[in-house]
């Protein structure tokens, strides 16, 4: 019944809104690419409501700080909003499609057929379920990686500095990155997913689970998820400690998304439960704190390119 | 609102605990496999009871599939999962797995002996021998190649190229291409009628007839936006074309190319199968439903089936 519904909600909407416009444009060889986006921008649409109603309550019941000014969480929203309704990762997608085609059609040429998890472990196909979490810790140690290489290098440290400059950290914080960062992620995650043979079908899904848990890990609350949850899953208390106004750079700990693990394993955890520091880099221009969307992301260029001419 | 893919797949492992080995339906009725290309999976459809009788899970993403030249092997093309299942048309049991690289559209040649797979994502049509597959050739070709069709004599496939607004004709016999010829923006399917080509067009609301000889498109038919796919009637008198954006099918005589009938379908009609009886069965592109219409009554009901539905075969009762 429910199916149903989504069913003939989402039939609707793409044949009403998205599949003339598609015509209109010559785009209609997208049209099964968009299809599956109207997915994606939909499931954003929930996730943000359920982020909402899970956070939000969290952050009223045992805030780690109150502050009088909203005005650098709304730019938190609006940076939320730009990436969970799918438009920049639309934005990725769509170029990593021709990419895909390009790269694949040269391994193709090779006589070389590229691999799944499934054809290397063939037990997996029998367990789509099992696949799919599998799918997820590969993934998710990419990510660790990425963060480490955000924190290491400077170019890319200026960019990623737009995410640990806000001082007033709640669940929003979780998609404030730069349009340039966002794009590297999204080639680092997307390269990785082609690798391992995750199809773009299912690529939405994955950054969604990754994403719900990413959000939590940002709220402002004093939260912690006792010693033994503290080491399964990323908590706020865990996450908050990366943004503690110590942790700016290469001084990073506890840099993993989804499970702490990652941390354990590379000597990078913090697992102490009682520390709830300040966010914020003492070292980032006020543009970067308190400015907004489109302030930030000039301010961010600006930073790179210095950090490249090394000034 | 539909739960994440996460939990549909979740509640796809329960339907794992079903064997792949065993009967896909009753005996005594027509089996319909649907590819449903949004969830990975395979719908088996009971054709007298429209019941879904199993699930087969597939790797990533299916869109075609077609019949072995001796009837014993319904061979489906999973382009995300990088290879061809061979099911037994008869009961759905997997009979192998073939690694192919991203095999989109495909089809045997008529004298059997070719299997031509398109793949729209690497922009590449691979010739087979139909008895392995073994490669014996891959193009690298323009722009999106899509679907495919032969000339009755085996001597050449012709591919539709989506992003290069044109038909390439490659020889069986040297295996290289040897025209090329625009006719439209995005064309898609393309059926070989009476000497000519019927193409689709999909960024505009006609088929093209190409003239294979002259290489030239000798006229349209209009059936409305988004023209797809087209299919004859097993009797051979009537051709079936669809339109996606307008979302409509339309009868048309296979002798003058004149529309008999349509028939306006939300959901985006793409591929069509038919049955013993003369009924079409037709996926939906968009609203995971495959729509079952008698010609002769023009009555029509739908069924649901899974995510983005996209080719379909009718496995008649008693094996046809």
């Amino acid at each position: 019944m429910l199916q149903d519904l989504y069913a003939t909600a989402t039939g609707w909407i793409f044949e009403q809104a998205i599949q003339p416009v598609l015509y209109a444009l010559g785009l209609m060889d997208w049209a099964d690419d968009a299809y599956q986006w109207l997915d994606f921008a939909l499931f954003g649409l929930v996730t943000i409501g359920v982020v909402y109603a899970v956070c939000r309550p969290l952050e009223l019941w045992r805030p780690v700080e109150r502050w009088d000014d909203g005005a650098p969480v709304r730019t938190d929203v609006v940076y939320t909003l730009l990436t969970r309704l799918g438009l920049l990762p639309m934005l990725a997608f769509v170029l990593f499609a021709s990419l895909q085609a390009r790269w694949e059609g040269w391994i193709a040429d090779s006589g070389f057929v590229p691999p799944t998890l499934e054809t290397l472990l063939p037990w997996l196909r029998e367990h789509p379920f099992w696949a799919l979490l599998l799918y997820i810790v590969v993934l998710d140690f990419g990510e660790y990686w990425r963060h480490r290489l955000q924190h290491r290098f400077r170019w890319w440290w200026a960019l990623h500095s737009i995410h640990h400059a806000q001082r007033q950290m709640t669940f929003w914080t979780d998609d404030r990155n730069h349009v340039l960062d966002e794009v590297l992620a999204a080639l680092w995650f997307g390269g990785l997913a082609l690798l391992i043979g995750v199809p773009p079908g299912q690529f939405p899904v994955v950054v969604l689970v990754l994403r719900l848990a990413e959000s939590l890990s940002h709220a402002n609350v004093r939260l912690s998820f006792g010693r033994l949850g503290e080491r399964l899953l990323v908590s706020p208390r865990f996450h908050r400690l990366h943004h503690g106004e110590l942790s700016a750079g290469e001084q990073g700990r506890n840099y993993a998304t989804l499970l702490p693990l990652w941390d354990w394993l590379f000597g990078t955890a913090d697992f102490r439960r009682e520390v709830y520091p300040r966010t914020g880099d003492p070292e980032a221009p006020e543009a970067l704190v308190r400015g907004g969307w489109w302030r930030q992301q000039v301010a961010g260029l600006r930073r790179m390119a210095a950090a490249i001419a090394g000034r | 609102m539909r739960p994440p893919q996460t939990i549909r797949r979740a509640a796809l492992l329960l339907a794992l605990a079903a064997p792949l080995l065993g009967r896909a339906g009753p005996a005594g009725a027509d089996i319909v496999y649907v590819l449903n290309s949004g969830d990975a999976s395979i719908t088996v459809l009971d054709g007298a009871t429209r019941e879904e009788v199993r699930r087969i899970p597939v790797l990533r993403e299916t869109h075609h599939l077609v019949l072995t030249p001796d009837r014993r092997s319904l061979v489906v093309a999973d382009s995300g999962g990088n290879e061809l299942l061979f099911l037994d048309p008869a009961t759905g049991a997997l009979q192998r797995r073939e690694r192919i690289s991203n095999p989109y559209h495909l089809d045997y040649s008529p004298d059997g002996k070719f299997l031509v797979i398109a793949s729209l994502r690497r922009d590449q049509v691979d010739i087979y021998d139909a008895e392995g597959p073994t490669l014996l050739q891959r193009l690298r070709l323009p722009d999106k190649p899509s679907h495919l069709a032969f000339r009755p004599d085996s001597r050449m496939v012709y591919v539709t190229l989506q992003g290069s607004r044109s038909v390439v004709a490659i020889s069986l016999e040297t295996r290289q291409p040897v025209w090329q010829a625009e006719v439209g923006r995005e064309p898609a399917g393309i059926l070989w009628h009476r000497g000519k080509l019927i193409v689709g067009i999909m960024g505009a609301d006609h088929f093209a007839v190409l003239d294979p000889e002259t290489r030239q498109v000798e006229r349209t038919i209009p059936v409305g936006r988004g023209a797809h796919t087209i299919f004859a009637a097993p009797d051979g008198r009537v051709l079936y074309a669809t339109s996606r954006v307008d979302s409509r099918i339309t009868a048309l005589d296979a002798a003058t190319l004149e529309a008999l009938h349509r028939w306006d379908l939300p959901g985006g009609p793409d591929c069509i199968a038919f049955d013993p009886e003369g009924r079409l069965w037709v996926t939906l592109r968009w609203i995971q439903r495959v729509a079952v219409i008698d010609p002769r009554t023009a009555q029509v009901e739908t069924i649901r089936v899974g995510r983005s539905p996209h080719g379909i075969f009718v496995q008649p009762r008693g094996g046809g």
